[in-house]
This record gives C-alpha cells, structure tokens and sequence, in this order.
C-alpha cells in the first residue's frame, strides 16, 4: 500500500502503460454548420459507429464523455485501454449524422487525462 | 485480429515519493531537465484569491520572442555565440510537428537539436542518427551539435559545414520561439533587428472553484490522481453519478468537499527557473498553510518539441506526453509523477 505521508527516505515505482484509460479530444464537423447536437446526441451517434463497425459487442463498449462543448462541438471521450483502437474506427468511419454527412476529426490522444 | 484491436499507445509513467528535506530528493535537476514548458497549471486548496506571494511569481515569468520565418542559420551567427555559451538562450521552432516538419531546438547548454525527414537531412549534408521513432522504414533523422565545441566556433569546420548546410543547401527557415534568462538579452537584439519578430508575455488565467469534491491522496492511486487533477484543471465534472448515461466518471473514493479551490495556468514558453521560483513560493505558502493542505503544479512539455528530457529524443506517437505533476504537502514532503511516451527515455 501507499507509504503514509512523512516518512523519509526516497521511493521511486515505473509504471508501463498502466494507465487503465485512454482519452480522446474529438471535434464533429457537420456540413450544415448551423446544426447543433446535445451530449446525449452525441454519445447515442458514436454508438451507433460502433455498432455499425463492430456489431453489437462494439455498441457495448463502455466510454464516457467527459466533456462537450455545444458551441464547438468538441468533446473529451475516455474509454478504457483495450476499446481504444475499436472507438477510434468507429469514429473516423463515421460518415453521417441522421441525413448529413460529418466527420469526427480527433484532435488528441493520451493515455493521461492531463 | 482480436489482439491488435487490443493495442494501445505505450508509455511511461514514473512516481517518485520523498521529502523536499531528503539529500537524494533531485525535484531540482529534474525541473531544470524539462527544459521547453508551455503551461503550467497549479491547483489551491482553500483559496479564493491568489495569495499575493504567488500571484507575483506567477506574472513575472520570463517574456518570450516569436520570430516570423527565422532562416535557422542565424543560430550560428558569433553574435549569438556569447549568449549560448553562457547558457541563457532557449529556442525551439514553432508550429512545426515532430512526426511531419523539420523540428528544431535550441537548447540552455548550447546544444542544437534538428530533428529531419529523410530528403532534408541529405540535403543538409550533417551527420546525425537515425530517430528512434522510425516506424518500419528509416524516415527520420536527428542532428545533434554542440555549438560550444571547439569544432564549432565560427571558421571551424563543424561551423562551417553546419552553415553552409542550413544557409545553401536545406536552406531552412522556420518560425522560432526565443527566450533567455535576464542577462541574455542584449545579445538577442541584433538578431531580432534582423527579422520580424514580436515580445509575448506568458498568458495566466485565474479560475476560481467551489464545492470541489477532492479525493485523499494517500489512498489514491496514482492514474486516479492524475486523471481527477486533469478533470479539474479541463473544468471537466466529477458529479455525474456511476450509472449516468452520458460518463461513469466520479471522484475517487473517498472523498472530501472543499468549499473554495483555486486553478490558475500560465501558458506560453516557460523557462525551468521560473518553474523553480514558483515551487519554492508554492511550498512557502504551505508553511503558512493548515496541517491537511497541499499544492499540485502540473507542468507540460511541447509535444512537438525535438527533445523532452535532458537532450533526450521526444516523439509523438499518438499522444506527444511529456509533463510532470509535483504534489506538495506542509511537512516537505512530496509525490512527483513525470509521464512520457514509449520510445521516449525514462525521464531523470
């Protein structure tokens, strides 16, 4: 367990990828850039790119948004280690939103919320 | 097939745990390590206002220069030569992508980091290495020179190879950030005479927080930590409960609430002996403090900078990490975690 605070001496510990997350800042481009969308909009259409990509068992991958900005519509997904590579196809195949076409453009990825 | 999809972006993340008052405590070289910032983020408990103390160090980094189409050759001008070998002179190009452009980086000790497609680096005519960050073909090459070489004073012919490389043949030009401690900046000016240039102050914002749930830090575990301080600092709630539809993310058990907080970023090219004078303030202040406080600083590295720690290679890969966080407590001591990517060296 941890070392309680105050006690002397020097500790070093290197961890490889042990980050159990990964996270993603992720802005949708719309053709009809007047179009807005709610959180919740857009966590049920990244669903649906995983659903259409990776079946069911994709659509029942576990990701959360942190974050998103209406204005931009730029958001903060994180979703764990081993779904990274399946989110992010999903995300760059994605080609519509209800009639229009859209495309997610991932602007960062880090295996650190920071 | 399934394994691949597994696959995730690697990397390295290192926690120290010791006190400020220990003689093997190297929080100091490791900051002054990190020599390319561009923001530093602190995180107060229990303050509305920034202590004045704090607020005078934090609006006194040092200014920076951004100069427009810089041809780098320039760098080797004798002029400049005096700055460098004194050690005061920081420089690193500007809106150039470490995986795509060519990088460069002009480091405190004098040292030159050109980071190069395969095509520039022939062009140049200098030898270098290969990059570590090759994927499968050999794409990337480093240059690294000691420009307070003997070699490499004006007429030598490492100097004069390097020029004639960077002036005739790549004939490279790039935007150029420039910053120097106190006493070199005389010897900038006929530099920037020469090019169009402007003067940028770091740019500091002050949020103010209430009600902030913040986890016990001596039961949590390091990536909760660092995950719950960047949720903070991205203004990024912890509120939603597990079941939500839209994020499960909460703050870690347990947890306490604190009725004020305070979140303050400095952004810009920020120097390790401002970094320096900001930890020693931030520590005064917990001495005048309660028992239970602490103080986080997060400081981050360019992710398109040539170099991370040291004079060590720095890649992107997928996320371009490097940065540290150092949280402080009243008794001196602290946790420092410093995080990289894979292929970059283990950080001091």
């Amino acid at each position: 367990g941890p070392d309680p605070i105050g006690s002397s001496g020097f500790h070093r510990t290197v961890l490889k990828n042990g980050s159990p997350y990964c996270y993603m800042k992720v802005c949708l481009v719309l053709q009809d850039q007047e179009t807005r969308l709610n959180a919740v909009e857009l966590k049920s259409l990244i669903i649906t790119g995983l659903k259409d990509l990776h079946g069911e068992v994709g659509a029942a991958l576990p990701f959360d948004v942190l974050k998103f900005d209406e204005g931009s519509l730029t958001a903060v997904l994180r979703v764990c280690s081993g779904g990274l590579v399946k989110l992010w196809s999903s995300l760059t195949l994605q080609g519509y939103y209800q009639s229009q076409a859209c495309a997610f453009r991932v602007l960062q990825v880090s295996r650190f919320n920071l | 097939m399934c394994s691949d999809l597994d696959r995730t972006p690697r990397t390295l993340l290192v926690c120290d745990r010791s006190s400020f008052l220990d003689e093997k405590n190297r929080v100091s070289p490791q900051v002054e390590k990190l020599h390319f910032n561009h923001k530093v983020s602190v995180l107060l408990p229990g303050c509305s206002v920034t202590p004045s103390n704090l607020d005078l160090v934090m609006n006194t980094f040092s200014s920076f220069y951004l100069i427009k189409k810089l041809p780098v050759h320039e760098l080797l001008d004798p002029g400049l030569q005096g700055a460098i070998n004194q050690g005061v002179v920081y420089g690193l190009s500007f809106g150039t992508r470490i995986d795509e452009d060519t990088c460069v980086a002009l480091m405190p000790k004098g040292r030159l980091v050109l980071s190069l497609d395969k095509d520039s680096y022939e062009l140049l005519g200098v030898e270098g290495k290969p990059s570590r960050f090759n994927h499968r073909t050999c794409s990337r090459f480093v240059v690294s020179v000691d420009l307070t070489d003997s070699s490499m004073a004006p007429g030598g012919r490492g100097h004069t190879r390097l020029l004639t490389g960077l002036r005739s043949h790549l004939q490279l030009q790039t935007d150029f950030l420039l910053s120097h401690h106190p006493e070199g900046g005389a010897s900038l000016q006929p530099l920037l005479s020469r090019y169009d240039w402007s003067k940028h102050e770091p740019e500091v914002s002050c949020r103010h927080l209430t009600d902030l749930t913040c986890p016990d830090f001596r039961s949590c575990d390091c990536h909760s930590l660092l995950e719950w301080i960047g949720a903070v600092e991205a203004d990024i709630s912890c509120e939603s409960s597990s079941s939500s539809f839209l994020s499960s993310f909460t703050c870690p058990e347990p947890n306490d609430v604190l009725s004020h907080a305070l979140s303050v970023s400095i952004c810009g090219l920020l120097l390790p002996h401002d970094v320096q004078r900001l930890i020693q303030e931030l520590r005064c202040h917990l001495q005048q403090t309660q028992l239970e406080s602490w103080a986080s600083l997060t400081v981050h590295g360019f992710i398109d900078s040539p170099v991370s720690w040291g004079d060590n290679e720095h890649g992107v890969l997928s996320g371009g990490e490097n940065f540290y966080n150092l949280l402080m407590f009243p008794d001196h001591t602290y946790h420092l975690h410093l995080a990289t990517g894979a292929y970059d060296t283990c950080p001091p």
